[in-house]
């Protein structure tokens, strides 16, 4: 079954066009890695999907819903992590992870408190339920972001830069977390810059450039012998 | 000692005014200040626009010219108010520009983030700003909310120019009839004793919503 499939995608920001005639599709539990130069419209890319992007033109199809046309419905089956974090400051750890399904699927309280314990609990962090945002470290910040989206229980995950505002030591912890979740089948799509997770985890990698996906191809293929010449400059230059 | 104690309970009276027009200014004043923001935040541009001349009219005009335009003025185009009325709602109205200001200014510095973080998670408006951005907007106008509790006290002393028989009123009506000076520093006193329990206050609320820091 197909998740997403984006036809023919255009967004522009005044001026600027950002994406250009962007399509492709992704499988269930299908594991995607956007790379390419900053700048090129990945994360413009992820926004548009989840609607904190308005398109110009073209159409998104979220588990056979048309997304913009149906809005709410079809956005909640996604969940998005951020590069910068984005807790809520004045919320516990646990309640980080509650508020939402609280307020949006009306959950059970004491069910949901389980539940959301054994999210944490996942993502290694259940120590640090009672504490606020402030005391954690920038990896265990992700990985509480990470747990929050996925109490909201969202059958695509999106994650842009998850691992680039952190401290180098502290990458390997939050990788290791997206690493479970690509075991698990949940789809997702993955905007990063480290090429070992790219290419030991994902199934396909979009390599974007001035708002194409210029190539949708295997870690191998892409890793080992680029075509383009484009793509052996950005990969010279990044690893 | 039974004179000091006399003047205390007539300017204790005068007070009763005070504390009546304080309580209702506070109240009112900040509701329509988280109102005021919410609107002058919201994309509807004739509430921009409305709220734009509110806070531009009730900040550059010094509040006993509007006390005056209240109670001396309005009976001219034919609404005479009672003046603890008159006082009550120019006191609201003139600080609920100032609060507009200050906490539209504190839901702006929210990083948008937050919004984005909400709005991904299915939040909608209401719940976004209830939930996640209004708690977080209060401990940043506390400092500033703190400034305008105070300057509300000693603004209040301005209602003795409309007639009406306040804390500072009864004090100088005192002062004249006995040619002390006793009740100027009596009510000097009540007003230091007030504005302390003030800043008291809003130093234990600062400290609640510094837990999260
Ligand atoms: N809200 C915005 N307003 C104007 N320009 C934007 C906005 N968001 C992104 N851009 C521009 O769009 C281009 C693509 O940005 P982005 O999608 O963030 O790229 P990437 O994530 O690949 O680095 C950049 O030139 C960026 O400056
Ligand atoms: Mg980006």
């Amino acid at each position: 079954m197909k998740m997403i499939e984006a036809n023919k995608l255009f967004k522009k920001f005044a001026d600027l066009q950002v994406l250009r005639d962007v399509t492709f599709a992704v499988e269930q539990g299908e594991v995607i890695s956007v790379i390419g130069p900053s700048g090129s419209g990945k994360s413009t890319l992820l926004r548009c999907l989840i609607g904190l992007e308005k398109i110009n033109d073209g159409k998104i199809i979220i588990e056979g819903l048309d997304a913009v046309k149906t809005g709410k419905k079809a956005y909640r089956k996604m969940g998005m992590v951020f590069q910068g974090f984005n807790l809520f400051p004045h919320k516990t750890v646990l309640e980080n992870l509650m508020v939402a399904p609280m307020l949006v699927n009306k959950n059970n309280k004491n069910e949901l408190r389980k539940k959301s314990e054994k999210l944490l609990s996942k993502v290694g962090l259940i120590d640090k339920k009672d504490v606020y945002p402030s005391k954690l470290s920038g990896g265990q910040k992700q990985r509480v972001a990470i747990a929050r989206a996925l109490a909201m229980e969202p059958d695509i995950m999106l994650f842009d830069e998850p691992t680039s505002s952190l401290d180098p030591e502290l990458v390997g912890e939050v990788l290791a977390v997206i690493k479970k979740l690509a075991e698990e089948k949940i789809t997702m799509m993955v905007v990063t810059h480290e090429m070992g997770f790219a290419r030991e985890v994902s199934d396909r990698v979009f390599f974007m450039d001035e708002g194409k996906i210029l190539t949708d191809s295997t870690p191998d293929e892409i890793f080992l012998n680029p075509e383009e010449e484009r793509i052996k400059l950005f990969l010279n230059k990044i690893l | 000692m039974d004179y000091i104690l006399n003047v205390t309970g007539y300017i204790l009276e005068g007070s009763l005014i005070t504390f009546k027009l304080y309580l209702a200014t506070a109240v009112f004043a900040v509701l329509l200040g988280i109102f005021g923001a919410l609107g002058k935040i919201s994309n509807i541009k004739f509430i921009n626009k409305v709220l734009e001349i509110y806070t531009w009219v009730f900040r550059g005009t010094p509040l006993l010219l509007q006390l005056f335009f209240a109670y001396y003025g309005l009976p001219i185009i034919g609404i005479t108010l009672q003046p603890f009325t008159a006082a009550t709602l120019t006191f609201i109205v003139n600080y609920g520009a100032y609060f507009t200001e200050i906490f539209r200014a504190g839901i702006e510095s929210i990083d948008k983030g937050q919004y984005e973080a909400a709005q991904v998670l299915g939040m909608n408006y209401r719940q976004t700003m209830v939930r996640i951005i209004l708690p977080q907007t209060i401990k940043r106008v506390l400092p500033p909310t703190s400034n305008e509790a105070i300057n509300l006290v000693k603004d209040s002393a301005l209602v003795a120019a409309i007639g009406l028989g306040d804390l500072l009123r009864a004090a100088k009506v005192v002062v004249t009839r006995d040619f002390t000076i006793t009740p100027f520093i009596i009510a000097a006193i009540m007003y230091l004793l007030i504005s302390s329990v003030i800043v008291t206050v809003f130093r234990q609320l600062e400290k609640k919503y510094s837990v999260y820091e």
